[in-house]
């Protein structure tokens, strides 16, 4: 299993700018200067930018609550994000959107409030996909701990009932919010669910990218080939807690840090410099040109304006106005 | 040239040249093809199963993937077969739907309409027999309209289905099962939501009802009118927007206002309509607002207690006085 150079390099360029996104957001939090709290996805950068890397522009994106590696990996722009979470009237969504990311130039139609009733919307834009005869794939990335809200069933059944161009992309990072993994699923893994309505599943490694990126692949050609829908699950370990203020005391120290060591953004830097096509000064010199843009799209957020009264009563309804 | 249909041909006839005139029109939902009650009996057969598409029994996810096809080019057309199993899909009617385009900035549209079968009579039981259209008022960027007859069934379902918004189209069992007919021009035609029409013009009193209750108020002024009193009927046609300039003009002119609905009295059309009146035009009543609906019980399985429950031209009448 060999990723292409090229695609390897910006794999790991995109894991760093979702890690120095949250850790600003992190930042700015302590510095009391933004007030939306974050749902890091500090550790599982190699599930959320693996899953997105093999998507086409035109492919469709459900992502999750947790950080902002699959936004990014969908191509969302980082200044996009900023002014989204600071709720400014530039924002994709004309600050109406928060923490619900949605961006319709990176195909990204918005993210549900209520955890996995988006299982359902992600069907039908596959379904959409079908009959209109797109060619897209809609990639449904998901926590574990949303695959036990109840329409998890019939989505699954009428993907493969309809034979839908979707992947179900479920992240299992050993926590379902303040809890861990076992207090909610009485199995080793999600996947394994598929197998009642025949459809295809693998369980992979989540830390390593080029694992993540080629089981993603697999998975999006053989739902583009008009195969029907796909499950991948993705093991991986949330090192950040469930949100900004949870000190997460539940947590196991020692697994924490045996986890630390298989850092998918140190695995992958390894990799680079054995093959060759990283150096050392190379991934400073990318770790400082990461931060400076993100400190740029955090300057140029903050400066933007706020939606004002007239945004309140707008895009309630296509006419104008408020009913 | 008109010619009369019934109220289900009707509904049947919007989903037909709709289908015909934009290919990215299908019809979704429960048992569509055969259809248990006969609103898309037969589309199966022109359109074909690609375009007229059985679910599993689902609600929640059968509307949450009508939404996302909806937000992927296409404008579905899904049937929720009975009103009462709208509350299974709660979470994509109120929290996702209505509210798409405002939290994306207008990025997407949810054009997709719902047609749902409500009311009571049928001796189906508890919950099989409700109207919760009140339940639905609150979530904001919903359209809910609700037709009385052939007419306003087909013209208001064909603009449901050319909307760029989410629309509720609510057909009462009554007016399926009870086959009212009505003339329907052979031409093509569209109506507007949130106009009313006067159903019947008076002077006494304002009497507002909508669905199936137009015909109970039609019933209650040919009763009133043998002892001299002249009500005015409107019959709504559309909950959400509301023609509130049409309840106001007939009240400024009665000075009277009844409301009438088949749902539950508790926080009902009823309510929201006397507290827009008494808020906007309390000078002009001459009485307090009358409000007709259904008791805060459930639907009993006896006949007995069914018809005890339904409002109907009697509880109208009383109301009328009451007002008068």
């Amino acid at each position: 299993m060999s990723v292409d150079n090229n695609i390897l390099k910006e794999l790991y360029r995109r894991m760093i700018l979702v890690r120095c996104m949250e850790d600003t957001h992190n930042k700015l939090l302590q510095e009391g200067k933004i007030q939306l709290m974050g749902h890091f996805g500090t550790g599982q950068e190699a599930v959320a930018i693996g899953v997105t890397g093999p998507l086409r522009g035109e492919d469709i994106l459900f992502g999750t609550h947790r950080g902002v590696g699959e936004y990014i990996g969908k191509g969302m722009a980082p200044r996009d994000i900023w002014l989204e979470y600071m709720g400014k009237r530039d924002s994709p969504c004309n600050g109406k959107g928060g923490l619900h990311l949605c961006d319709r130039k990176s195909n990204i139609p918005g993210l549900v409030a209520s955890l996995g009733s988006d299982f359902s919307i992600a069907v039908g834009t596959a379904l959409a996909s079908k009959m209109r005869k797109t060619g897209q794939v809609t990639l449904y990335f998901v926590g574990e701990g949303t695959c036990n809200q109840a329409d998890a069933h019939p989505s699954m059944c009428m993907a493969a009932l309809w034979k839908l161009p979707v992947v179900f992309a479920i992240c299992t990072n050993e926590f379902c919010e303040l809890s861990y993994k076992c207090d909610h699923i009485p199995t080793k893994d999600v996947a394994t669910r598929a197998a009642a309505y025949d459809i295809p599943f693998n369980i992979v490694d989540g830390q390593e990218i080029e694992t993540t990126y080629e089981a993603t692949r697999t998975a999006v050609e053989h739902a583009r080939g008009g195969n029907g829908p796909y499950v991948v699950e993705y093991k991986t370990f949330r090192m950040s807690t469930h949100f900004s203020g949870d000190p997460g005391t539940y947590v196991n120290r020692e697994e924490l840090e045996a986890w630390r060591k298989r850092d998918p953004i140190d695995l992958c830097k390894e990799k680079l410099l054995d093959k060759g096509i990283l150096s050392e000064k190379e991934d400073v010199q990318l770790r400082g040109q990461v931060q400076a843009d993100v400190d740029a799209a955090v300057s140029a957020a903050f400066a933007a304006p706020d939606p004002s009264v007239e945004d309140l009563f707008t895009d309630v309804y296509s006419g104008k106005g408020v009913i | 040239m008109a010619r009369t249909i019934t109220f289900s041909q009707a509904l049947n006839e919007a989903m037909a040249e709709e289908l015909r005139r934009d290919p990215s029109v299908f019809i979704i939902g429960e048992d569509v093809r055969v259809s248990c009650f006969g609103q898309t009996a037969g589309l199966v057969n022109e359109f074909g199963q690609e375009r007229v598409i059985n679910t599993p029994i689902a609600e929640n996810a059968i509307t949450g993937a009508a939404m996302g096809a909806a937000l992927n080019g296409l404008r579905p057309v899904l049937e929720i077969m009975f009103m009462d199993f709208t509350m299974l899909a709660m979470d994509q009617l109120c929290n996702n739907l209505g509210q798409w385009r405002y939290v994306t900035g207008g990025q997407y549209s949810i054009p997709l309409t719902i047609r749902t079968a409500c009311g009571a009579g049928m001796r189906m039981g508890y919950g099989h027999s409700q109207c919760l259209q009140s339940q639905l008022i609150q979530a904001p960027g919903l359209i809910i309209v609700e037709p009385s007859t052939p007419y306003d069934a087909k013209g208001l379902l064909k603009a449901a289905i050319r909307s760029d918004d989410p629309v509720i189209v609510v057909e009462s069992k009554k007016l399926i099962f009870g086959a009212v007919q009505g003339e329907v021009p052979e031409e093509e035609y569209t109506l507007p939501f949130g106009e009313a029409v006067i159903r019947k013009p008076g002077k006494d009193a304002t009497v507002v009802a909508v669905g199936f209750m137009c015909y109970e108020a039609l019933g209650a002024a040919q009763q009133l009118a043998q002892e001299g009193i002249d009500i005015e009927v409107i019959d709504l046609r559309s909950i959400v927007p509301m023609d509130k300039d049409a309840i106001f003009k007939s009240v400024e002119k009665t000075g009277r206002l009844i409301t009438v609905e088949e749902g539950r009295i508790r926080g009902g059309l009823g309510a929201e309509i006397s507290a827009l009146a008494t808020t906007e035009y309390f000078g002009l009543l001459k009485a307090p607002v009358q409000r007709v609906a259904a008791p805060m019980v459930p639907i009993g399985g006896s006949p007995a207690l069914e018809d005890l429950y339904i409002p109907n031209k009697d509880s109208i009448v009383r109301a009328v006085k009451r007002a008068l």
